[in-house]
């Protein structure tokens, strides 16, 4: 395995890192693999995770470039003032097409974790030479969402925050019982809790958003999914509320793999969580290798 | 600047050279070292500007991971303190041969500034050392990881239920420090050398509890140059609870002042 520091983009002010597989697993008809930035976090990823999933992809056979979107991590700010939700999908593009002229390639994994993730699926609505997307923890398109959809976010969030990590907690009970606590927050949390639990509450609106109809399009394209989320995600409370029951459906076809980590945290933090996700990433990146990648040359 | 991995080939660290883009030619390197584990994450960010103001004032700066870190090689699995000694001596050699010049200065926050003390004591040929809020007691330091650990995830739902402990290593904030690091770090007590590491020295101090102001007065015996500063500020190796990553532009400002100051 080699990796090499590189400068690309349209102005060669992107900053990333190239990691090639050993001679002895290299393959030609692999599709390259990029990274995509979680957040503000430098391309490392959060505890350097990105960094063990490229090497791990690498020692699979395949070709990873992770790198900094402009202005995160060591990549110059851009001079113009393209919002990021464009200038990420184009400096995506320039990822690939970097690694189509530095090692011939025309087809591409997009991964990403949180905002890399809600990245990856964009870039691959606008660019047909993505042919599968790993989605960690996408938190979806919340903002242009129906605002019932956004409040019922936030008070599932909120409730969880209470259930599972206050009431465990000694010193939330010290700030209930000194008369600190928000007294409000608790008893809606509790309420949103019991009726989410036993009153079928009625499914939140997805009001004009475009999520179903741009995700159902890439399915139909034959672009392979790989969807984790961490159990009590609040990308995963979106995903289940805008698409129902249709995530079944979905996965059924066989082109969309869902997994949930229980008791993992947003970004993976203990170890534990780490392996379980880059053992997940490895078995789909080998079955997509396996029984996936000539269908999906044909269809391109 | 210029992102490249540099040193032996079978220990490859990655670094960014930015090179001086204006104002007078300064005849000393900066060499950034930055913290370790889930501090070098947090404090990435501010490096980064830190290097621009410094090469925007003249000065070629080498910004790089230690082996082991950031996009550096190596496992995941910190290891020992000598080699990340080795590491900086590498980093002080590669921007002599980029910059063409002898004087080196270094700058550490946490643990990036204890190792930068500790190389510049066993050297003796480091110029300027900024020592931002450096770990001065290494049992305190890691007292301090495990309780930041405890604090951010010790109640959650998703703490595994065997500790924070495995086989090998201590597993802080997602980070595995070998036992062979944890052994070392016991033993850091900066007010224990006795050799000056730096013909100047800077030490910076977010609050006035990290113990920076002993430090102080322990190097005030030593032949260095000393200058203390209390600039109270966010603590920004911590995580932050919104996710962001913190750029405190005052000290920044004040490590730039300061060496342009000593290596005018």
């Amino acid at each position: 395995m080699r990796e090499e520091a590189i400068l690309f983009g349209q102005t060669r002010s992107l900053v990333g890192i190239l990691t090639d597989p050993p001679e002895s697993v290299k393959n030609t008809n692999l599709p390259g693999m990029i990274l995509l930035n979680a957040g503000i976090v430098h391309r490392v990823g959060p505890q350097r995770l990105y960094v063990k999933i490229a090497r791990s992809l690498a020692e699979l056979g395949f070709v990873v470039l992770r790198f900094d979107f402009s202005g995160i991590g060591d990549s110059r700010v851009r001079p113009d003032n393209l919002p990021f939700e464009r200038s990420a999908v184009s400096e995506a593009q320039d990822a690939m097409n970097h690694l189509g002229s530095a090692r011939g390639m025309d087809r591409f994994v997009l991964l990403g974790l949180c905002s890399g993730a809600d990245t990856s699926l964009k870039t691959a609505w606008y660019d047909p030479r993505v042919v599968g997307a790993v989605l960690i923890n996408p938190q979806g398109d919340q903002q242009d969402a129906a605002n019932e959809l956004n409040a019922f976010a936030v008070d599932r969030k909120i409730s969880r925050y209470y259930w599972q990590t206050a009431l465990r907690n000694p010193k939330s009970w010290l700030r209930a019982v000194r008369g600190e606590a928000n007294y409000a927050a608790i008893v809606r949390a509790l309420v949103f809790q019991l009726r989410y639990r036993y009153a079928r509450p009625k499914r939140a609106s997805s009001g004009m958003n475009r999520d179903p109809a741009n995700f159902r399009s890439l399915v139909e394209r034959g672009v392979r999914l790989l969807l984790v989320f961490s159990k009590g995600d609040a990308g995963l409370d979106y995903f289940r509320e805008v698409y129902g029951e249709e995530l079944q459906h979905l996965c059924s076809g066989g082109r969309m793999d869902l997994h949930v980590i229980p008791r993992s945290t947003h970004t993976f933090t203990f170890l534990r969580d780490q392996a379980r996700l880059l053992g997940l990433v490895r078995d789909w990146a080998q079955s997509v290798t396996a029984r996936g990648l000539e269908v999906v040359r044909e269809a391109t | 600047m210029v992102p490249f991995y540099f040193g032996p080939p079978h220990k490859p660290l990655f670094g960014c050279y930015h090179e001086p883009r204006s104002g007078p030619q300064r005849q000393c390197g900066v060499i950034l070292c930055p913290p370790l584990a889930y501090e070098y994450i947090n404090s990435h960010r501010a490096y980064r500007q830190l290097a621009v103001r410094l090469s925007h004032v003249g000065f070629p700066v080498l910004l790089f991971d230690f082996y082991g870190s950031g996009d550096s090689g190596g496992d995941d699995e910190l290891e020992g303190i000598p080699p990340h000694l080795s590491d900086i001596s590498t980093a002080i050699d590669e921007i002599r041969r980029r910059s063409g010049v002898a004087k080196v200065c270094l700058v550490g926050l946490r643990l990036g500034g204890t190792l930068s003390m500790m190389a510049g004591a066993e050297r003796g040929d480091v110029e300027g050392l900024v020592l931002w809020d450096p770990v001065v007691d290494g049992r305190v330091y890691i007292r301090e990881m495990t309780t930041v650990h405890q604090d951010l995830l010790g109640h959650s739902f998703s703490r595994p239920k065997h500790g924070t402990t495995n086989g090998t290593a201590l597993e802080i904030l997602g980070f595995a420090l070998a036992h062979s690091l944890l052994a070392d770090l016991e033993t850091i007590d900066l007010l224990a050398i006795r050799r000056k590491p730096a013909k100047s020295t800077l030490v910076l101090e977010s609050d006035g509890g990290g113990g920076a102001r002993g430090l102080s007065e322990h190097l005030k015996s030593m032949e260095t140059r000393l200058e203390y500063q209390l600039l109270p500020g966010p603590r920004i190796w911590l995580p932050d609870r919104e996710g962001g990553l913190l750029v405190p532009a005052p000290t920044l400002q004040s490590i730039v002042s300061w060496i342009a100051r000593v290596q005018p």
